[in-house]
């Protein structure tokens, strides 16, 4: 049942509750063990794959260490996200709030939009090889779409009576949009800043895995490369942490940017 | 009456008509504005502002298009192989992550036990991106349409169990209540009152899921495949065939367009008490 | 009574919507004066066209036919002169409760100390002394409620329009905001008009009574009600005129 946490547990009911997950702990743990063990070549065991960590400070890959790869990543994709939250959010506002911007800028960005930010990789790399500008270009394509849409989106959904109350109380169409639409709007567009976020971290490391010197990516396709499937899981791993920390930090910063919101 | 009927039927026709007007309007303002793009264009590729090995000209690509269709050349399929080597990936990947991440997600968020046992573990999968699982999984089982299918499960996987575990946790509190009273039992309850109304969300975590699936592919496929559309505008960049990258790269899109159209269709049909309230 | 002076004169309105499958007439031939400083009840059964009338006498939608007029001369669009309380309470949810009151303060510009002041008058006229921070989702509906007629107050209006403002209160809480609103009015004399559906709250609050149909709206009748404020809702005359209004009444369906 669903609140089983409230009610008072039988000692069964509470070897259960915290047995599972260990024993899920352990079940994963074990599993990894199982297929190390019976595939060296296939899966490093997590001893070795702390060995790789340690190894990645001690002679760093391409000359720059773990956290230099992290930063390298990092630091394309918020370059990118700045750059994209601007844009995108200026032209979503206009998309949704004006019906001859829709008709202009919207029937061209439907053609681009349903185009995966990775298709992009290759067009890219042919107009602007592969410096730090491509890069950062492919990861605000990845970002910049979902903005647009969401934000779009929001101010269309604005209820027509706020919109009334702007006009009652003696607002112009600018002051009703600053201050009643896209605050109005605002949940939304953080909806698009979270999903910006997320694939503008996937779309990094598209671009590093298929072109790159440095950054988690690059690390990926080094691993790979050279069968070092340790190293592949160094990278990985690393990744799913730094996405996981910015899904929290994104959170914590709705809560601040929008308090209305329970 | 200050009006009658004969007066307000012309003034429906005039309004009918107004409205048909401004559709209209808009939809030609849409029209010219992207004609305009792909003249202006056309012109900076025709007056050498544009270097056209980089940048073919539209008319240039519409050629490559209509000759891809029966032409194999430069990568060894023809589009219509392309797409379908693709869509036979994406499509099996996905549907499994479908019928066992949904039923898991609705699981999970229903019976305290199935939670404490699973999210551990799908705790432990969610943040990896999909793309990270390509190498790994392209190691363990090679390039074959198993190890691609196996990376877009994971991508798929992730949203459907995501959403339909949320979607069930909302079920409202006072439908449970009554059917308690009515006497139904737990899985009755389950089955006639969670699932269906975690519908919606399980919809809106598939729509999730068939636009990183699709994205996912392309990049599994520019990775390593021999075939697909992700193939493809890798290929094309390797031999530096400007036209077939962007044919492709409209190819994926259109084709992941005529996806989401597709399931928005199944979703209105399997949705229709949602509209009508 | 002395010379009486209209504030506004709604002079033959009528409103049809238009849509693809069809028309939809929701006002017909409505007629009547508000009066300089009376409060003016809109009854109304159902759901038919007294928003709609509102948004018109307000401004905010264009009539179909008909005119109003605003001391004399045509209204076209809004007036700074006319302010409104709505039904859906329409506070903006991501404003604390002062910067809610102050909208239309903060539109025309009004310097800061000022609005504060102003708007802190009428909080506390409306009794939210303490809750100037607080954002609308932690208020009870009489309070959000509040909120929104300290905005409407604050803009300093010479007519208020209240559409339905009690409707989704409790009856206590109901009770308790007509008679606070009347104590208000009584000290300034403002112009109001008051749209409800409920025959007790009209004739609890109105100097006059237009009393509306079913679809189409039109108006059916005007009732003068002559009885001092606050009124024994018991009263004779006052059943009487009850009983009246409410055989006159069409049954909302």
């Amino acid at each position: 049942m669903m609140n089983l946490e409230e009610k008072k547990k039988s000692g069964l009911e509470l070897f259960l509750y915290w047995g599972l997950p260990i024993l899920a702990i352990l079940l994963v743990v074990g599993g990894w063990l199982w297929f190390a063990i019976s595939n060296p070549r296939l899966m490093p065991n997590p001893l070795q794959v702390y060995e790789r960590l340690i190894r990645t400070f001690t002679r760093p890959v391409a000359k720059v260490n773990l956290f230099g790869h992290a930063f390298a990543s990092l630091g394309r994709v918020l370059m990118a996200l700045v750059f994209a939250w601007v844009i995108g959010i200026v032209l979503g506002i206009l998309i949704g709030w004006s019906r001859v911007c829709k008709a202009v800028i919207g029937t061209i960005f439907e053609i681009i939009r349903p185009i995966p930010p990775i298709a992009w990789i290759p067009i890219v790399i042919m107009w602007f090889g592969i410096e730090e500008f491509p890069k950062v270009l492919l990861v605000f394509i990845g970002t910049f779409v979902p903005l647009v849409i969401n934000t779009a989106a929001g101010i269309g959904l604005v209820d027509k009576i706020n919109i009334d109350v702007g006009k009652i109380f003696g607002g112009n169409r600018f002051q009703i949009l600053a201050q009643i639409v896209i605050p109005t709007a605002l949940p939304s567009i953080f909806a698009g800043i979270r999903t910006s976020v997320s694939s503008g971290w996937t779309t990094v490391l598209a671009a590093e895995m298929i072109a790159a010197q440095h950054g988690l990516g690059a690390l990926v396709t080094r691993g790979w490369q050279g069968s070092d499937m340790a190293l592949v899981m160094v990278a990985v791993i690393t990744i799913a942490i730094i996405g996981a920390f910015l899904a929290f930090s994104l959170n914590k910063l709705e809560k601040w940017v929008c308090p209305w919101t329970k | 009456m200050a009006l009658d009927d004969n007066a307000l039927k012309i003034k429906l026709r005039e309004w009918k008509d107004k409205q048909r007007r401004d559709d209209l309007k808009y939809l030609g303002i849409g029209a010219a504005s992207l004609l305009a793009f792909l003249l202006f264009w056309q012109m900076a590729v025709k007056t050498g502002l544009a270097n056209e090995r980089t940048l073919p000209a539209p008319s240039a690509i519409f050629e490559t298009f209509l000759d891809k269709l029966t032409d194999p050349d430069p990568d060894g399929n023809t589009l219509g192989t392309n797409i379908f080597a693709s869509l036979q990936v994406s499509l099996s990947g996905f549907f499994a992550a479908l019928v066992i991440g949904i039923p898991l997600g609705l699981c999970m968020g229903w019976w305290t036990y199935a939670d404490r046992f699973l999210r551990p573990i799908f705790e432990l999968i969610r943040p990896v991106p999909p793309i990270a699982w390509i190498p790994l999984v392209v190691v363990w089982m090679g390039v074959g349409l198993k190890a691609k299918a196996l990376i877009i499960f994971f991508t798929t996987f992730v949203p459907c169990v995501i959403n339909s575990y949320t979607g069930i946790r909302l079920t409202n509190q006072t439908l449970i209540n009554v059917s308690k009273t009515f006497g139904a039992k737990n899985f009755e309850i389950f089955h006639k009152v969670g699932i269906p109304s975690a519908m919606p969300m399980v919809f809106a975590g598939v729509r999730v899921a068939l636009g990183s699936s699709w994205s996912t592919l392309v990049a599994a496929e520019m990775l390593a495949a021999s075939a697909g559309l992700g193939y493809m505008i890798q290929y094309g960049r390797n031999v530096a065939r400007a036209d077939i990258v962007i044919v492709g790269m409209l190819t994926i899109g259109l084709v992941g367009a005529f996806l989401a159209a597709m399931l928005q269709f199944v979703e209105k049909r399997f949705l229709k008490w949602k509209t009508t309230r | 009574m002395d010379k009486v002076s209209n504030k506004m004169e709604i002079r033959q309105i009528s409103k049809t919507f238009f849509a693809s499958k069809g028309y939809f007439v929701a006002i017909e031939d409505v007629s009547f004066d508000v009066r300089d400083g009376e409060f003016l009840v809109i009854l109304g059964p159902g759901h038919c066209g007294k928003t709609v009338l509102l948004n018109i006498v307000a401004g905010l939608d264009k009539q179909t036919g008909g005119r109003v007029l605003y001391d004399g001369t045509p209204m076209d669009g809004v007036n700074n002169q006319i302010s409104m309380v709505f039904q859906k309470l329409a506070l903006m949810s991501f404003k604390t409760v002062m910067q809610n009151v102050e909208l239309g303060l903060t539109f025309r510009g009004t310097p800061k100390n000022e609005r504060r002041k102003i708007s802190q008058k009428y909080l506390d006229l409306v009794g939210l002394t303490g809750f100037e921070k607080s954002y609308p989702y932690q208020l009870s509906g009489g309070m959000k409620q509040r909120v929104g007629i300290a905005r409407a107050y604050a803009n300093d209006p010479k007519v208020l329009v209240m559409d339905e403002p009690f409707g989704q209160l409790d009856a206590q809480t109901r009770y308790a905001m007509q008679e606070e609103l009347l104590k208000t009015w009584e000290k300034d004399k403002r112009t109001v008009i008051f749209v409800t559906n409920n025959i007790e709250e009209a004739l609890y609050l109105g100097d006059r009574i237009v009393l509306l149909s079913e679809c189409p709206a039109k108006v059916k009748a005007i009732y003068p009600v002559d009885l001092p404020k606050p009124r024994d809702m018991t009263g004779k005359i006052f059943l009487d005129l009850r009983a009246e209004i409410s055989s006159n009444t069409d049954l909302a369906i």
